[in-house]
Formats: C-alpha cells, sequence, structure tokens
C-alpha cells in the first residue's frame, strides 16, 4: 500500500475502488468475533468458501468476515447484503443451502428467525424484536466493515471525520464539538470527554502529551469494547487521531487485557496498515500532524482498569493506583500529561464529528448523550450487546430486547456495572438508564455490563461472588480495600453458611460504607456497590438466611441441604424415603413420610410437589426423581398401623383446650399435633363431614373417598373432638370460645368464595362459580353442567372443573380459556396434560370480556384475544388484549375458576383484621393475629393455595400455640433442616443412569376415564417404584455420609414437628 | 501560598504541603501508620483520612497524600471521619492484635472490640519497611508482591537479598512487628540479635514461629546455643 500525500487523495479512496464493488451483488456477511468464532462461525466461513468457489459464484456473490454485530445468542448467523435476510444459528450443513438460495435470489423460510410471539418467520434483522427497539450506531458499522481491511473501513466512511478535521484544521472546534456533543466517559464513571480534551490542551509540557485508550475490560460478562476493538479497530484509531489533533497529544497507548488476542491481532493489523497509509507517524496526510500509536498489553489484572493503576502498568511498574490529585491530565505516563478515554468513548469521536456535537446530543437525555452499548448476560433468552439510546429503561432493554427470562422463573434483578455496580431490582425496572439515575439506584453504568438475574439467584451469593472477585482483584495497597473486600466475604460466606447473625448484617453494612468511604481508587469506592445495593433491595433475603436460615433461590449449599427436603413446606424427608425404597425398606420408608406429614395417601396423590421441582436430578439435566409417584408406591403398599405417633408429651386431665375453626389440611393437622403435645383440640365443621376442601374441592378421580376418609380418621384420636355442621360467625364466635374455657383459637376456615369476573351477566342461568360448581357435585352429587362448557381461569380448579365436568353426563365438549399462555398458567402440568389427553380443549390468550344470554340463560360468551405485555411487579407479564379481536364463543356451561376468597366478612367483628384483598390478617412467621390467642392459617391467609402448605400452617399453628400456651415468645426461628440420617446408598452407576429415564406411573383406559369418577392415576410397579427410587442422587450423602460408621438406626420414630 | 481552612481555623501554608502537615503544624492530631517523615507519602493504611469539601460533594480522603488547595475546608474529626477510623482500627485490631501501637491507637480512639474473626498476622502492608529501605538506605532489598489477600512483602524469589545490608532499619520502622525486638533492651527497639541473623520478619524461615516480644527471644536463644 502506497502512503496518502494529501487529505484529498484520502477523501478519493472510496472512489478509487467504488467500480470494484456493485450495490446489488449478493453478500454473505459471516460475524466472526471471538463469540462467533466460538460458536462455529468458522465453519460457516469455509463452507462458504468452498461453495463459491466451486459454483463458481466468485463474480455474483461475495463474502465478507466482520466483527460480532451484537446478537450473540444467534451466532453463527449469516447475513445477505443487500436484501437484509438474517439466518440464525446456522447449522454447518445448511450453508451450501443458503449460498444456493442466495445464487438463486431466494429465501430460505424455515431457517429465518422465528418471532417468539407468533412463531412467524421474520426476514430481515430490523423485523426482529432484539435489533427493532437498538438504536445502533456504532455496532451497525460492525456489519459493514471487514477489520482487516482498511479500505473497506475508509469506503464505508472511515478516516472521513480526520479528513474533514484536518482540513479545518482548528483544534479548538473539534474540542468545541465535542463539548456541545454532550460525550460523557464510556468507562463507567462518566466524565464529559469534551472538558478532559480542553484541559490536555491547556497543559504546555514542551516533552509531549500522551493519549490512551483503556481498552482493559475486565468486568465479569462484559464484552462490548471487546467487540468494537474485534469489528472496527479503525474507528478508535480515528477517534485517537482527532483527539490528538484537538489535544496536541503526539503519543498514544491502547492498553488492551492480553486476554482478548483477536483483538489484539486485529489492532496490530490495523496500527500497520494504517501506518504504511500515512495515517499514523509523521506529517500525516501531507500535513504538519504527526501521532503515533503503541499497543500495550495488560497483564491481567482487574485494577489496571484504573486510571492510575494503568499508567503505571503502562510505565512497566505494579499496577497499582495512587491517590489523585495529581490528575492524569497534570502528571501522567511518566509524568507528562496525559487524557485516558475507553474505547467506546473514542469509538464515538468520529460520529461526533461527522454528525456534528449538537445533532449528537440529540440523541439520549440532556445529562447523558448518545448511545451506549450494553452486554445483556445471565439468565435472559437473548444474550449479546445492545446499542440504546441513554435513558431508555431497564424493563425495554430486559424484555423488548433481551425477550425476558431464559427460564421459567421470574426476573428478580439486573446487575449492572459489573462487580464494582449493583444490583437495581424489578421493582425499579421503569429506571432510566443513564448516569446520574443509576447513580442514585446505587449502581454504576460501569463499562455497560448487564447480569440479568432470575428467582433462582441468591442475592447474598451474588455479593459473595463479586466480593470474592473483588478480594482476589484488589491490588492490596489500602488497608481498607483489601481487608474490608477480605472481610466482607468473610461475612457474606458466614451468612450463606448459616453461621450469620443479625449483628453480621449491622456490621457488613458499616463495614460496606466506611470502605466505600476511605480506600484510595475506584475499585475499592466502588467495591462495596454489590453489598450495599443488595442490602437496599434484598434485606429481607439477608435476614431469610440469618433468622430463618434459609435460601430461597436454592443456591447457598449449606442452608439447602437435600433440596428435596428442603423444597417441602412440611420437612418431609424425600431423599430418607426414597432411599429405604431403593433397598425394599418400606416400612421405614412408610415412617419417614408418616413422621412429617399427617396426610401420606392424600400427598401422595395430590400433593403440588415442590420437592420434584427442586430435584437436583432434574435441575442438572435429567429428569428429577418422581417422588410423589414413590409415595404413593409407599402408602399404598404399606399399611399405617405400622406407624403409631408416639404423644411427644404425655396428656393430662386438665390439659388446655383449644377450638380450631375448619376441618380441612390445616385444621385437621393442627388438631393432630396439638393432641400428641398433650392439649384437647375441638374441631368446628360448617359442612356435614371432616376435610375441607379435600372433601368439597378435589374431586375423587384424584383422592378417591374411602382413601381419604381413612386417612382423615386416623388423626381423630381420644384428645380430638369433631363437631360438624356448626357455623362459624353463626352458631359460635372467637369470644363465645374463650368464654367457654378454650384458651387458644386457630381459624382454618379455608378459602370457600368464588372471585368473579365482574363482566355483564354474571349472575345468570348456566354460569357457575367454581367453588358451588364443585361442591355442587362433590358433597351432593349435583351435576351442573350440560351441553357446551367453558371453564375461565388456570388453576388447579380450573382444571378439576374441567374434568369434573367432562365426567357429566349431556356435556358435549370442556373448553378451558386462560389469559396467559400455557407457560404461565398456576396449575399442576400433569393435570393439564391429563385434561387435554381426556380431550379438553386449551384457549390460551383469551379472556371473556361479556357473557352472553338468550331468554335469560347462558347462550355463549365474548372473548378478546391477548398478548404479553410489560412484567408486573412479580415477573409475571400481563396479558394485554388486542383490539379487534373479539369473538364471540356460544356454550350451554360456564365455570368462573378466577381464584377463591375466604368468606369471612363476619370476621370483621371478632377483634381481627381483613386485608384489602378479603384474607384474613396473620403473621406469616407466628400465624398470630392481632387479637392474643387467635392464631390463623391455611387458604383463608394466603388465598387458594396447595394441600401441602395447608399442612405446612397446621404444624405451624400446632407449635406456635404450644409456645404461646407456655409463655414462649412467638418469633421466627430456624428452618434449617439439614439431612441427619445415614441410610446405606443403593444406587445405579451412571452407565445405567443415563440409560433410564423417570418413571411415569400409567393411567386407566381413556375411554373409561371420560365417564366415571375412579382414580386415573395407577401405582407404580414395583420393579419400576425401586429403579426410579436408585435413580436418587442422595444429595443428603454430603450431609449423612460421616454419620456412616456410627452405630445407629436410621429411624427417628418420632414425630416431626 | 496558599489559604485553607482546617477544623474552622483559617491558615496559610506554602504550596505543595500535605493536609497532615498542616495539621500536625497546627497541632491537629491525625493518626497514622505508614507516614514517616523523610518517606515519600504512600497513603496504604487510610487512618489518616480527613474530611474535605462540603455537603453532598464532601469526601474522606488520605491527608499525608493529598496537598492542600486553595480555599479548601478541611475537617480532621467529624462523625464521618471518626466513624471511618474506629472502623479501621477495629480491622486493624482484628488482624494484627499484638501490635503495641495499634493497641494504642485503638485505645486513644475507644475502639474496645473487635467483630471480626480474630486473625494474627504480622503485617499491615504499610510499606514503612520498603519505602525505609528504597529512600533511605538505598538498598531496594525488599518489596511488594501479590495483589489482593494474596499481597504480600519480601525479597525477590525469597532468596536473601545480596544488597540486603541487616541494617534492621525496616524492623525500626515496623509499626506492626517492633515490639518483638526489644525483649532485651526496649529503648534500643532492635535487639541486634535477630539482626545478626537476618531480619527474621523477612526470612521467615527457620523462625516461623518466633514471637520475640514474648520472653525469653527464640532468636536470641538460637543463637546462644
Amino acid at each position: 500500500m502506497e502512503r496518502l500525500p494529501s487529505i484529498d487523495s484520502l477523501l478519493a479512496m472510496p472512489k478509487r475502488f467504488a467500480h470494484q464493488h456493485d450495490p446489488n451483488r449478493p453478500t454473505l456477511v459471516i460475524p466472526a468475533g471471538t463469540c462467533g468464532q466460538a460458536s462455529g462461525a468458522n465453519d460457516l466461513i469455509r463452507i462458504a468458501k468452498r461453495e463459491i468457489l466451486e459454483r463458481g459464484l466468485t463474480s455474483r456473490i461475495s463474502l465478507r468476515i466482520t466483527g460480532c454485530h451484537g446478537f450473540c445468542e444467534m451466532e453463527p448467523s449469516v447475513l445477505i447484503e443487500p436484501r437484509g435476510t438474517f439466518y440464525p444459528k446456522l447449522d454447518m450443513n445448511q450453508m451450501s443451502r443458503v449460498v444456493e438460495a442466495v445464487a438463486r435470489g431466494d429465501v430460505l423460510s424455515d431457517l429465518l428467525f422465528k418471532d417468539p410471539e407468533t412463531g412467524e418467520p421474520l426476514e430481515t434483522q430490523a423485523q426482529i424484536p432484539f435489533f427493532r427497539t437498538q438504536v445502533r450506531t456504532i455496532l451497525a458499522r460492525n456489519e459493514k466493515v471487514d477489520p482487516i481491511r482498511i479500505q473497506n473501513s475508509i469506503e464505508n466512511g472511515g478516516y472521513q471525520s480526520l479528513a474533514a478535521v484536518l482540513t479545518k484544521a482548528d483544534p479548538a472546534w473539534v474540542i468545541r464539538e465535542v463539548k456541545s456533543s454532550g460525550l460523557r466517559g464510556r468507562g463507567g464513571a462518566g466524565f464529559p470527554t469534551g472538558a478532559k480534551w480542553e484541559m490536555l490542551a491547556k497543559e504546555t509540557d514542551g516533552k509531549g502529551k500522551y493519549l490512551v485508550c483503556n481498552a482493559d475490560e475486565g468486568d465479569p460478562g462484559a464484552y462490548m469494547d471487546r467487540s468494537v476493538l474485534e469489528g472496527n479497530p479503525h474507528s478508535i484509531l480515528e477517534g485517537m487521531l482527532i483527539g490528538a489533533y484537538a489535544t496536541g497529544a503526539n503519543k498514544g497507548v491502547i492498553y488492551v487485557r492480553s486476554e482478548y488476542p483477536l483483538a489484539i491481532k486485529h489492532l496490530l493489523i490495523a496500527l500497520r496498515q494504517a501506518r504504511e497509509l500515512g495515517l499514523l507517524g509523521d506529517h500525516i496526510l501531507g500535513t504538519g500532524f504527526s501521532f503515533d500509536i503503541q499497543m500495550v498489553k495488560g497483564a491481567g489484572a482487574f485494577v489496571c482498569g484504573e486510571e492510575t493503576a494503568l499508567m503505571r502498568s503502562i510505565e512497566g511498574k505494579m499496577g497499582e493506583p495512587r491517590q489523585r490529585p495529581p490528575y492524569p491530565v497534570e502528571k501522567g505516563i511518566n509524568g507528562r500529561p496525559t487524557a485516558i478515554n475507553n474505547v467506546e468513548t473514542w469509538a464515538n469521536i468520529p460520529l461526533i464529528i461527522e454528525r456534528g456535537g449538537d445533532d449528537f446530543a440529540r440523541t439520549g437525555t440532556p445529562g447523558s448523550t448518545g448511545t451506549k452499548i450494553f452486554s445483556l448476560v445471565g439468565r435472559i433468552k437473548n444474550t449479546g450487546l445492545a446499542e440504546v439510546p441513554m435513558g431508555i429503561t431497564v424493563e425495554k432493554i430486559v424484555n423488548e430486547i433481551g425477550g425476558g427470562p431464559s427460564g421459567k422463573a421470574a426476573i428478580k434483578a439486573v446487575q449492572t456495572g459489573g462487580p464494582s455496580g449493583g444490583c437495581i431490582p424489578a421493582s425499579k425496572f421503569d429506571l432510566p438508564i443513564d448516569y446520574d439515575s443509576l447513580a442514585k439506584a446505587g449502581s454504576i453504568m460501569g463499562s455497560g455490563g448487564m447480569i440479568v438475574m432470575d428467582e433462582n439467584t441468591c442475592m447474598v451469593d451474588i455479593a459473595k461472588y463479586f466480593m470474592n472477585f473483588l478480594k482476589d482483584e484488589s491490588c492490596g495497597k489500602c488497608f481498607t480495600c483489601r481487608k474490608g473486600t477480605q472481610r466482607m466475604y468473610e461475612i457474606l460466606d458466614d451468612i450463606t453458611k448459616g453461621n450469620g447473625t443479625l449483628g453480621h448484617i449491622d456490621l457488613l453494612e458499616e463495614l460496606a460504607h466506611v470502605v466505600k468511604d476511605t480506600t484510595m481508587c475506584g475499585l475499592g469506592q466502588t467495591a462495596s456497590n454489590p453489598v450495599l445495593s443488595t442490602l437496599r433491595y434484598f434485606r429481607e433475603e439477608y435476614r431469610r438466611h440469618v433468622v430463618q436460615q434459609r435460601c430461597d433461590a436454592f443456591v447457598c449449599k449449606e442452608l439447602v441441604g437435600a433440596p428435596c427436603q428442603s423444597a417441602c413446606p412440611i420437612g418431609t424427608e424425600a431423599w430418607r424415603y426414597v432411599a429405604h425404597l431403593a433397598r425394599g425398606e418400606y416400612e421405614a420408608a412408610y415412617i419417614a413420610i408418616r413422621e412429617a406429614n399427617p396426610f401420606p395417601s392424600v400427598c401422595a396423590r395430590v400433593c403440588s410437589h415442590p420437592c420434584e421441582s427442586r430435584c437436583k436430578s432434574g435441575t442438572v439435566g435429567s429428569q428429577p426423581i418422581a417422588i410423589r409417584a414413590l409415595k404413593r408406591f409407599i402408602t399404598d403398599r404399606i399399611d399405617p398401623s405400622v406407624y403409631k405417633p408416639q404423644p411427644l408429651r404425655p396428656a393430662s386431665a386438665d390439659a388446655a383446650r383449644i377450638a380450631i375453626v375448619g376441618s380441612g389440611p390445616a385444621g385437621l393437622t393442627a388438631a393432630h399435633y396439638l393432641s400428641l403435645l398433650g392439649y384437647k383440640a375441638t374441631v368446628f365443621e360448617s359442612d356435614d363431614r371432616p376435610g375441607g376442601m379435600l372433601v368439597s374441592g378435589i374431586p375423587s378421580y384424584r383422592l378417591p373417598r374411602a382413601t381419604l376418609e381413612k386417612e382423615i380418621q386416623s388423626l381423630i384420636d381420644g384428645n380430638v373432638t369433631v363437631k360438624c355442621k356448626v357455623r362459624f360467625g353463626r352458631d359460635i364466635t372467637v369470644d363465645k370460645l374463650f368464654e367457654q374455657g378454650y384458651q387458644a383459637v386457630f381459624l382454618a376456615m379455608g378459602a370457600h368464595k368464588s372471585r368473579r369476573l365482574n363482566v355483564e351477566g354474571e349472575d345468570i342461568e348456566g354460569v357457575h362459580p367454581a367453588i358451588q360448581f364443585l361442591k355442587a357435585f362433590n358433597l351432593e352429587g349435583k351435576k351442573l353442567a350440560r351441553g357446551r362448557v367453558g371453564v375461565v381461569g388456570g388453576g388447579d380448579s380450573a382444571v378439576d372443573a374441567a374434568r369434573t365436568a367432562l365426567r357429566q353426563p349431556g356435556v358435549e365438549s370442556v373448553t378451558i380459556y386462560y389469559r396467559r399462555t400455557r407457560n404461565e398458567m398456576p396449575a399442576l402440568s400433569e393435570e393439564v396434560d391429563a385434561a387435554i389427553n381426556e380431550g379438553i380443549g386449551l384457549e390460551t390468550l383469551t379472556a371473556p370480556v361479556r357473557i352472553l344470554s338468550k331468554d335469560g340463560r347462558l347462550s355463549g360468551i365474548e372473548c378478546v384475544k391477548n398478548r404479553l405485555g410489560a412484567m408486573d411487579k412479580r415477573g409475571r407479564r400481563n396479558p394485554v388484549p388486542m383490539p379487534g379481536t373479539e369473538h364471540q364463543i356460544p356454550l350451554d356451561t360456564l365455570v368462573v375458576t378466577i381464584g377463591d376468597v375466604p368468606d369471612i366478612d363476619y370476621l370483621s367483628e371478632m377483634g381481627v383484621t381483613i386485608s384489602d384483598w378479603g384474607t384474613l390478617v396473620a403473621d406469616p412467621v407466628t400465624l398470630g393475629t392481632i387479637r392474643p390467642g387467635v392464631f390463623a392459617g391455611g387458604d383463608v391467609v394466603t388465598g387458594p393455595n396447595t394441600v401441602v402448605e395447608a399442612i405446612a400452617a397446621g404444624k405451624r399453628a400446632a407449635r406456635m400455640i404450644d409456645r404461646y400456651l407456655q409463655g414462649l415468645p412467638l418469633e421466627a426461628m430456624s428452618e434449617l433442616r439439614r439431612p441427619e440420617l445415614y441410610v446405606e446408598p443403593a444406587m445405579l452407576s451412571e452407565e445405567e443412569m443415563s440409560k433410564i429415564g423417570r418413571s411415569v406411573p400409567s393411567a386407566i383406559a381413556l375411554e373409561v376415564r371420560r365417564r366415571s369418577f375412579d382414580e386415573v392415576e395407577m401405582t407404580l410397579s414395583e420393579d419400576d417404584a425401586k429403579r426410579e427410587a436408585r435413580r436418587c442422587l442422595r444429595c443428603d450423602l454430603e450431609f449423612t455420609q460421616c454419620h456412616a460408621h456410627e452405630e445407629q438406626t436410621a429411624e427417628r420414630g418420632q414425630p416431626v414437628l | 501560598m496558599i489559604t485553607l481552612t482546617i477544623n474552622g481555623l483559617q491558615v496559610s501554608v506554602e504550596q505543595g504541603t500535605t493536609i497532615l502537615e498542616v495539621a500536625q503544624f497546627f497541632g491537629f492530631p491525625i493518626p497514622t501508620l505508614c507516614h514517616m517523615e523523610g518517606l515519600s507519602p504512600y497513603g496504604a493504611c487510610r487512618l489518616c483520612v480527613v474530611e474535605i469539601g462540603e455537603g453532598s460533594k464532601s469526601r474522606l480522603v488520605s491527608s499525608c497524600t493529598y496537598p492542600v488547595e486553595e480555599g479548601m475546608k478541611v475537617r480532621t474529626a467529624s462523625v464521618r471521619v471518626v466513624r471511618a477510623r474506629k472502623m479501621v482500627l477495629e480491622l486493624l485490631l482484628a488482624s494484627c492484635p499484638q501490635s503495641k501501637v495499634i493497641q494504642d491507637l485503638a485505645s486513644a480512639h475507644e475502639v474496645r472490640q473487635q467483630r471480626f474473626r480474630q486473625e494474627h498476622e504480622d503485617c499491615i502492608l504499610c510499606g514503612l519497611c520498603v519505602r525505609m529501605c528504597e529512600e533511605q538506605m538505598m538498598a531496594h532489598a525488599i518489596g511488594f508482591r501479590g495483589r489482593g489477600e494474596h499481597r504480600g512483602l519480601g525479597t525477590p524469589f525469597d532468596v536473601h537479598s545480596e544488597v540486603c545490608r541487616l541494617c534492621g532499619g525496616c524492623m525500626y520502622v515496623c509499626p506492626a512487628c517492633q515490639l518483638r525486638c526489644t525483649y532485651t533492651e526496649p529503648e534500643k527497639a532492635i535487639c541486634g540479635g535477630c539482626a545478626n541473623l537476618s531480619p527474621p520478619c523477612l526470612v521467615k524461615d527457620p523462625f516461623d514461629d518466633m514471637m520475640c516480644y514474648m520472653s525469653p527471644c527464640v532468636a536470641c536463644e538460637i543463637k546462644q546455643n
């Protein structure tokens, strides 16, 4: 390449090459940055080259290899210019088809990106939601430029801004433009670039000045600088040249971390080519301006990204910061004035000159102008780089660009700014992203890393992770940073291991503030941010770790123990009975179940099995152990008489009497355990038999009545009296109970009133609230459904109602209408599957707006189609009706199951409080109401909930009432349940394990199911059950192995309260 | 001359003076562990922090490294400063409880307890010895290596340094370990016995558990044998 002698020769260059390119000739653009290469872009390039050569298409198709375009999740990808066709995640075997199609001018619609909502193929990048919201001024150039060819860069506008600056020959004008652009440092601190340059320009040191490009990008999960370095290195050189011209600097340094080999390679090529063309060196483009850039590779220390440490590292010394002042612009590298800017800042400079400072300032907010590239990683669908205008909300980035959470768990928070930044909780997602709002929210912009975290992320663990990083990466020079990060880590580690105290949390906060206050450099001053911001927004989670010793995200191993046991609201040692089952010790297995659960046969059928969703076997790639089905196997096989609950305390004649209102699972459980504790319990029930929702709500095809009856009777012993047909509020009141000598009252009357749709015509004939519909059938045998049946709702009772309706005579069809998608349905997935199997229709994203009637009877409903919109506070995406999609559905019966509320208006006169949404207010930990001696739990407090949660409430009530009667304080207690008893493992080898999957219990024949109320699910066979049990990974062994050689029986024999 | 306000007192000092020097000159006590006249300021111990600026822009800086600025307002004992200093002392006590200097400072600042897990380190990495060796003894025998929690002090490759003259200057200035060598003659601060062998804080191998401020001095005994 020959040297360009003048500015004009540079400007003429694009024209010189223009004839070589036909703008209409199709070009295959393959992004091959580090991310692209890692996902296989090199294979695509190889095949594309071969195909083009072999088919003789060299004159018809061009190929361009570029840096990363930003959509890393979909790499390796191919973009076809000029049409803009985008093929994501392209398999190398498809590449020849693509080349063929391009030659024909065709589009392969099967390979196109599919719209995540509608499933429609989208041809061009511009249509894809990930790109739609972005403003890609910097990243878009990566598509156009082949980073290792300087001509290619010049043809696409590269070095044109430099030419403009040199032509104008007015350094002060450049600084004015940069100042008016409002550009602030993209490295994170946001210092105005123009002001920095002005200061440097004013420094008059005869020995020269330095410009530095800080490319020591070290935040975990942040790689936007890398993509610019790899994809368009000339934009950085051009920016630095313009900066040098404006400030009078004569030496430039690019400090790149050595972990970026491709960036280093592309930079070295760019530097060499620019020097050859005379764009670097002495007398650039024939003018008197001289400037040269050298590249320095970092040595892998995070702290070297801090400017004073970076300068020392460039000087060849140990990278440790020093106190400012003097600032680098006064005294920098080798004592000379130095200005340091981030990669992205430099890449913005040519754009500012090209567009003019004022025009640049129009993008973004007044305080933070322009665009910013964010590196979107973590639990999100579309990982990649997103360039957005400043001031955009976090919500837009996470949901519109990021596409929402990657799994089922809702997004909980976003960490911005890497380890030095802080988290922003989901409730603050309407926060506009600019330097000042982020600082106010306790985080920083940082270089632009954005780590998305969902409900399965423990915030204490996150703080600990970052602190671990920082304690290693602190240079160690100043005491508070070195020791402070170590001590913060130590405290966080204690908390995650269950050794924390409330004092620890306060100490942590105090220390974090002091570290922030007293350290020398930016690293230390921001090191506390992860701790302070998680404490600010997730303090309750810290307290849960300390007081209840519970990690709700199931991350902190020491607190979780065996996940199945930890996930069970009543602490059933699932691992233990599974282990006994695997060894054929069925009685021991039954005892293990029964110790924790007074309703083993009920739970074996209808439990929502949170244990299975947390099962390690399921989370590490295989399927979870079928714990509930194994429980069914045991409870069906073993006679309950093998377990005689031992009283925890002997009963005495003068034992306290306790009144329990409601005989559902919560009430009966409380009565059972209070009886074991030596108290006398009286249970009041308004219906004619005990059982509550177990009898009236759950259909018999899931829970046979004989089984249920047996289990309920087994709990009614000498200390327990059940009085049916007593209506609370009418026949008895709290006051009366106390008058009659009861010393404590437990209210557990459930939620028996269906919530209304609040649409017109809801009260006409043919429309039934779910509870009434199910009760009418389960208690009185009334069959209310006929003809075409519609069920509105997505919970368990919707499915129960639908399946019950299907089994009633005269029913033609049953359809469930739900306003969100199947993913959001709260009903148990296997229940929904069973319903669909039986022929029940499922219409999602559909909501009723009007009830149609004819002659005073239901004739149908008018529905509207929804789409999923913004997230609500809990991270669920809200349905948004789409106008114009209203349609009518003819129906004969409509069951409304959109949630139940307690029927307790009468309670407000009994000295307890009722919440705004109709539930009884009780402390979630102590279950105490505001009236001493009155406790409440179960659905009446929580709203409709699972059976196992109700049992848990009953156990808790027994514990708390016992404490109350003994005069002990009612307070939160540790919920730590580490496995204790050792059961010798009988496991499958890994080889066997990989061969077999989860055992699924079989069901009775479909034809029978549709007509009868016989139990649908059958018991596992003994072989299947044993094999399934042996699949268990035995998470407990980590805690119980130490007892392997101790002499002990693997039985507790006592009820576990 | 530069005019500034220190604890409400308006003073004029020469340009280039540090806040610490001004404070000491006018009699405002500022504790410090890593500063010593004759050695270059380093700013490592963070005990000498003072508050500068006003309102929301106020911040803490280490006074030993901060040169005075025109119109600057300095507070050497504000609530924020005292809180920070106490925490620094608590951290020091937690790591290095046997140092008499640290004990005295903690006592003077009414730090009565430390709430962290107790450690027994013999170095707070204040860097006095490194600067002493480099700037006063012109030896460059010792320096820092590693970073974060692995930062330590020693000779290159942990080999006995040929440029070390066993002058004992490093121990003379050490705030953490100085006591160990004052067993026989406290007023001299260096007993000589250890120094003649080699500085035990640096070449630890033979005297790994040496704590010679406790009687009797192990190094002295070894030498006698």
